[in-house]
């Protein structure tokens, strides 16, 4: 930071009003952005980062109240600023990118208006000459300059298109400092990818400041220069981007860190997951990250430290920083090993599901054919609109397959719960994405454990709910508690428990852990590695995120669009060849330190519809032939080792085409394969 | 194309809401326990009028013959007779809803300023005094039932400030300034009612939409005040206003039945309370059935209304 | 580091209810308000009868149409009776009539409405169809066909206005409980139900009733709100209670015609209808604020 900083927060303290009284959210923080400079901005929700970046706009609820502090901006104090002053700020010298594009946009204004407005608001008077700015803008953030576009309503663009409306909102008057809130939480997985892609790209040809703020730390390694850690509204460590991943000084940062799943790490999971959460009021009066602390002291309980400097251009709030030597990578729980499971539990023969009938039928999976193993842990991987969710609720009875048997070890399922019998509904349990939706919030939790037990076995003791507690490694007092009363992890392990009181022989995991904060992912994930080992259970593991896939499954299959895109064991599937998705999916999982780890060009947004002709994936794969892949359904190649895989491409030719991992993320594991 | 057929849609849904409001109403009426005809005459029935007034109401045929013949004539107007005055029930109503809904009209006029201007001033000062007091009368306001309510201003402005007259009789020889004097308290009754109730949901739709992300982004891109409020909000606060106007306008059709008797006014609620004395059935199921017609009707306006509205259902 | 047994930290059991002076000043200043007023009546509706000066029909207690005055604050009607002591005696009519006839609704219109919002389909389409057509008969006017058909013996019989106000509460409760099942099934937990093969009466008594409450109650104060004022109505048109029962809608019509000598015959019954509505509603309001939930305060 040689330069003048574009704009400076000093000091800056918010409560806001909760009943009577107001309660901190930011308490004393202070940075500052120089020119050309990203700055990440990176907590867990509720740390008070969303509150500091409107802050930065001088925008204020009305239950929201500045104690104090400045925000320094172009030799002004913005907090100071009356109304008329802020909207010559806003917006021409600094903008906003929203978190939910959906609801930022109004809904009853054209694209085009929206951005027309702020032009014409920050003194572009010529119509003509605002409207060839909107085209250009769009043009420079990847949407069709076309003036048909300009009169689209927000309802007709997708979520990624309608982030970049607001991106190019932003943009609009070329302001000095861009704000981003969240700018890709919204949006789905390839989505989030293509817009980080367009804000690295900008970023590069704009040399505009940004804040950036975020949960993820792992995409601030892609795109901030420098990142501020925040913990129940303080500023806990301030440092280089690199330096941060290499050399976490906070405990809490290390935590964050050590929590990010790593995919080309073969050895394990991160020895230091996150601790709970805490309410705010449950803070001591030190430092507040001291109760999750592995380090703390009795003295870091009741005395605060202040940011102090900690090397050239870094800082930490910490007591104890130059005592904690231990790396932040020490990991101890390691992958699971792949073993075989020859018995035949779940038998899924050519099955197709739809939904809805008649012309507006969807077909959500199509001709399916697998099995699952006693005991196997076997996983399925898509992105969102995959069938994987499908199959899962085909399998559990929820949508009868149009097409195609299911079939429980050699006996074939009705195809709606309400038509199989109890001893088949038992042996089937199901545990859903959120938790906070699949425990009744009216019931505590001895109730939710105790029911499936009466249901399916008659009679509920109290020693069963307990030691169905004691199972998922939680205390027997939580029996007594509602589920508001329990932290999301502690709720899905509940969740997990109710599964597996009906001691069924096949548990479905439909994204377990992708509603939980990365920290509570890993504990929850070494939980059931430790489950698979202890009942013997299998289970179909649902996730689109690969590497906790690669934690924990013993076959995995990709699904594409409802097609079967490759299946085979574990470290077959991890290793080349790859199926062309298979392979964009390994390249598109965000890791840290990972330079340019988005080829992909800015504007691949929609792909074509999925037709009964060709591959499903034509269309939107790199590695097309031609026009084989549109009109031909691709065989099936298998190679030595068992790993079938659909394309067009000989293995071979899939094998060389590979290129992930990139040759500096190559580990020692991986050359055995 | 889609916003044609979703109109069709819910109009053939009227349709259905209103051919089973039809079949409730004669159902109560005529087939429910009870000879029909012993309740119409009630203590004074001897066998020989009972004989007589069932074979002349045509209660020898079978319930659901006597049902669709009721239908036909509701779809074609002819309603049947008056068991009092003998007189085709079309007849009696004509004036009568000429009366109502001159009255409506009236009402609406008072309750639009009454409306909008509290809660504009609520919104816009959120949380403040003047949002406080708004809140408190309003409140109390809508506690007072609207009989009460009636009275009370009747004691203001005909015992206290004797402006106005007690009772609001008028016919067609009346003259527009009898109509207008006759009208003005039955009105102001009927606008406060359907204001108080408005004013709340007016309020609270504003506030919502000041609080909405696009509203902060329209601020946070540096736009006026006035272009905020003007072509941000007030636009997406115009459909559940809508909605409310409905549902005052459905609350008319009850509410005049109380007010139109408070007032002694010759309108169709103080058909309906009349006949419903005299068990005057023809009348009855025929006021019944208009007053659900208007119900079923205003819904039907206003969520047509909605979807036109909507920019998600506009094309282009 | 391996996973270690969670133990349950201290500190985030429920601590809300530790004790009553606190709870209350915690609750919102409209639910202290409306509560209070509401606990008033109560009481004056418990032991109105053994206090009341007068007979709630006895004649020649003043001088006929004397006026307010310390002995009768409510004035005296043309028979000379005591209209306070008649609003007092009033008071437990109004009240239990309006809580019955309303409880009478709620059970019978959650019970339809959460059912038919979770089995769905055609049940579902045809129960719907026929609420909304009774919602579309104006309430008041529902309320009035339906004493004209229960025929003359029944007319002004107590149980009648309490099942005529169940009548007209019950299609809109059910409307209302339908969307909040609606709703709630579609959550996992009821899925969860669901995949274990529970029947509908065991989801409906297990998830979606407890998950309900807040909104069935809120409900229920808002419709308790208005049973006064709708039972009042019909007793002012003349449908309602027979007289000399001292409710208070019919005894502001009676008294009516005494406006322009005494309007504090009328006024004192309006008083007490209002003060009890105002009361309700205020209740409502804060009760819905409470249980975290926003409501359209007037029934229309």
């Amino acid at each position: 930071m040689d330069a003048k900083p574009v704009i400076s927060v000093e000091g800056l303290s918010v409560s806001y009003r909760q009943g009577a009284g107001f309660t901190r959210v930011v308490e004393d923080v202070t940075f500052a952005v120089a020119p050309g400079e990203v700055f990440g901005l990176v907590g867990e929700s509720g740390c008070g980062k969303s509150t500091i970046a409107l802050q930065m706009l001088g925008y204020r609820p009305p239950a929201m109240r500045t104690d104090a502090g400045a925000i320094n901006f172009e030799d002004r104090n913005l907090l100071a600023l009356d109304r008329s002053g802020l909207d010559r700020v806003r917006g021409a010298r600094v903008a906003f990118v929203p978190q939910n594009p959906t609801t930022a946009l109004n809904p009853g204004i054209r694209v085009g208006s929206q951005i027309d407005e702020i032009l014409a608001a920050h003194g572009a008077d010529a119509a003509a000459a605002r409207v060839d700015r909107t085209l250009e803008l769009f043009g420079l953030v990847g949407l069709p300059a076309k003036p048909e576009f300009l009169r689209r309503y927000p309802h007709q663009l997708s979520g990624g298109q309608q982030q970049r409306v607001c991106i190019a909102m932003a943009l609009a008057c070329d302001p000095a400092f861009v704000v981003l809130d969240e700018p890709t939480t919204g949006l789905d997985v390839t989505t989030q990818e293509q817009i980080v892609a367009l804000l690295i790209d900008l970023r590069a040809r704009l040399k505009m400041s940004m804040l950036y703020v975020t949960h993820d730390l792992g995409l601030l390694s892609q795109i901030a220069d420098r990142v501020g850690v925040m913990y129940a509204g303080r500023m806990v460590e301030i440092a280089p981007t690199a330096e941060l991943f290499t050399d976490p000084k906070h405990p809490y940062t290390r935590g964050l860190i050590g929590s990010i799943p790593r995919i080309e790490d073969r050895s394990g999971l991160p020895a230091r997951p996150l601790r709970g959460l805490l309410q705010r009021h449950e803070l001591p009066k030190g430092c507040p990250f001291a109760p999750r602390c592995d380090w703390a002291t009795p003295e870091c309980f009741e005395e605060r430290q202040e940011l102090e400097p900690a090397g050239p251009s870094r800082e930490v709030a910490c007591w104890r920083w130059h005592e904690i030597a231990v790396p932040a990578d020490a990991r101890a729980v390691s992958q699971a090993p792949e073993v075989d499971h020859p018995d035949r539990l779940l038998a899924i023969d050519k099955v197709t599901v739809t939904y809805g009938s008649g012309r507006g039928a969807f077909v959500a999976i199509r001709d399916i054919s697998l099995d699952i193993g006693k005991g196997e842990t076997f996983a399925l991987v898509g992105e969102s609109g995959s069938g994987k969710s499908t199959l899962a609720r085909a399998v559990a009875g929820l949508i009868a397959p149009a097409e195609g048997t299911i079939a429980l070890a050699g006996k074939p399922l009705a195809g709606l719960v309400r038509q199989r019998t109890p001893e088949e509904r038992r042996l089937i349990q199901f545990v859903f994405q959120n938790p906070d939706a699949s425990l009744n919030p009216r019931a505590r939790i001895a109730k939710a454990l105790a029911r499936p037990l009466a249901f399916f076995f008659g009679h509920a003791s109290e020693a069963r709910v307990q030691a169905a507690l004691a199972d998922v490694r939680l205390d027997g007092k939580y029996a007594a508690r509602f589920p508001d009363e329990l932290s999301g992890g502690e709720r899905q392990r509940v969740a997990i428990a109710r599964g597996l009181v009906a001691e069924p022989s096949l548990l479905l995991c439909d994204e377990i852990l992708s509603a939980l904060d990365v920290s509570v992912q890993a504990s929850i994930l070494a939980l059931l590695q430790r489950l698979k080992a202890e009942r013997g259970v299998a289970m179909l593991f649902i996730s689109h995120d690969l590497a906790v896939v690669r934690m924990l499954a013993d076959r995995v299959c990709v699904l594409f669009r409802g097609d079967i895109m490759e299946i085979g064991r574990r470290d077959q599937v991890f290793s080349a060849p790859f199926h062309p998705y298979t392979h964009s999916l390994l390249e598109a999982v965000p890791a840290p330190l990972k330079p340019n780890a988005h080829k992909g060009g800015a504007s691949n947004e929609a792909a074509n519809a999925p037709s009964d002709k060709g591959c499903a994936y034509a269309g939107r794969c790199a590695w097309q032939i031609g026009e084989i892949c549109t009109k031909e359904r691709p065989p099936w190649r298998e190679t030595d080792q068992g790993l079938r895989i659909r394309c067009h491409h000989s293995l071979d030719e899939l094998t060389s085409l590979a290129t992930w991992p990139n040759a500096t993320d190559i580990d020692d594991g991986r050359a055995a394969q | 194309m889609t916003i044609l057929k979703l109109v069709i849609r819910r109009s053939l849904m009227s349709v259905v809401t209103l051919l089973l409001v039809s079949l409730i109403i004669f159902s109560m009426l005529e087939v429910l326990p009870g000879d029909v005809a012993s309740r119409i005459l009630g203590r004074d029935a001897t066998p020989e009028t009972l004989g007589q007034l069932r074979t002349e109401l045509g209660l020898d045929k079978p319930a659901p013959v006597r049902y669709l013949s009721w239908l036909g004539g509701l779809v074609t107007g002819e309603l049947g007779q008056s068991l009092v005055s003998s007189r085709p029930v079309e007849e009696i109503l004509a004036p009568r809803i000429f009366n109502t809904v001159l009255l409506s009209a009236y009402a609406f006029l008072i309750y639009l300023p009454l409306t909008i201007i509290p809660a504009l001033l609520q919104a816009l000062n959120r949380d403040r005094s003047v949002d406080h007091a708004f809140s408190v009368v309003t409140l109390v306001l809508l506690s007072v039932p609207d009989f009460l309510l009636a009275t009370i201003l009747l004691l203001a402005f005909v015992v206290m400030i004797p402006l106005l007259p007690a009772i609001s009789l008028v016919d067609q020889s009346s003259s527009a300034w009898e109509y207008f004097r006759a009208m003005t308290l039955p009105a102001l009754t009927l606008a406060i009612v359907m204001a108080v109730y408005a004013v709340r949901m007016l309020r609270d739709n504003l506030i919502e939409v000041l609080d909405s992300d696009y509203i902060r982004m329209a601020e946070l891109k540096g736009l006026s005040r006035r272009r905020v409020l003007l072509r941000h909000a007030l636009p997406n606060a115009l459909v559940p206003t809508l909605n409310v106007t409905a549902l005052n306008l459905a609350y008319l059709v009850g509410g005049v039945v109380v007010v139109e008797k408070v007032f002694s006014y010759p309108g169709f609620g103080s058909l309906l309370v009349d006949s419903l004395q005299l068990r005057d059935l023809p009348v009855i199921e025929a006021t019944v059935m208009i007053s659900a017609f208007v119900y079923v009707v205003a819904n039907l306006i206003a969520d047509v209304a909605a979807i036109l509205l909507n920019p998600r259902l506009r094309t282009g | 580091m391996s996973v270690d047994t969670l133990s349950a930290p201290p500190g985030r059991t429920r601590s809300r209810w530790t004790s009553l002076p606190s709870l209350w000043r915690q609750t919102p200043l409209s639910f202290r308000i409306g509560l209070i007023v509401l606990v008033a009546h109560l009481l004056v509706a418990a032991t109105g009868q053994f206090w009341a000066p007068y007979g709630f029909s006895q004649m020649g207690t003043g001088r006929p149409l004397s006026g307010m005055s310390w002995t009768h604050p409510f004035g005296v009607d043309q028979l000379g009776r005591d209209i306070f002591s008649r609003v007092v005696h009033g008071s437990h009519i109004v009240i239990l009539l309006s809580l019955s006839g309303t409880l009478l609704g709620l059970i019978v219109g959650a019970v339809l409405g959460l059912l038919s919002g979770y089995v769905g389909g055609w049940i579902d389409e045809v129960l719907q169809r026929f609420l909304e057509a009774l919602i579309s008969i104006p309430f008041l006017v529902l309320a009035l066909i339906a004493i004209a058909a229960a025929g003359p013996e029944l007319a002004g019989n107590p149980v009648l206005i309490v099942l005529v106000v169940a009548l007209v509460y019950a299609p809109r409760i059910a409307r209302m409980a339908r969307s909040v099942a609606v709703d709630i099934a579609t959550r996992d937990h009821v899925t969860v139900a669901r995949l274990r093969g529970e029947s509908a009466w065991s989801v409906m008594r297990r998830e979606l009733l407890p998950n309900a409450t807040s909104v069935l109650l809120v409900e229920f104060a808002l419709r308790a709100g208005y049973a006064p004022v709708l039972i009042g109505s019909l007793g002012f048109l003349g449908f309602g209670l027979r007289p000399p029962t001292p409710e208070w809608g019919l005894m502001i019509s009676e008294n009516r015609a005494l406006i322009i000598v005494t309007p504090i015959t009328v006024l004192g019954p309006g008083l007490a209808l209002a003060s009890l509505v105002v009361g309700l509603n205020l209740f409502t309001e804060g009760l819905a604020r409470i249980l975290g939930r926003t409501v359209k305060l007037g029934v229309q």
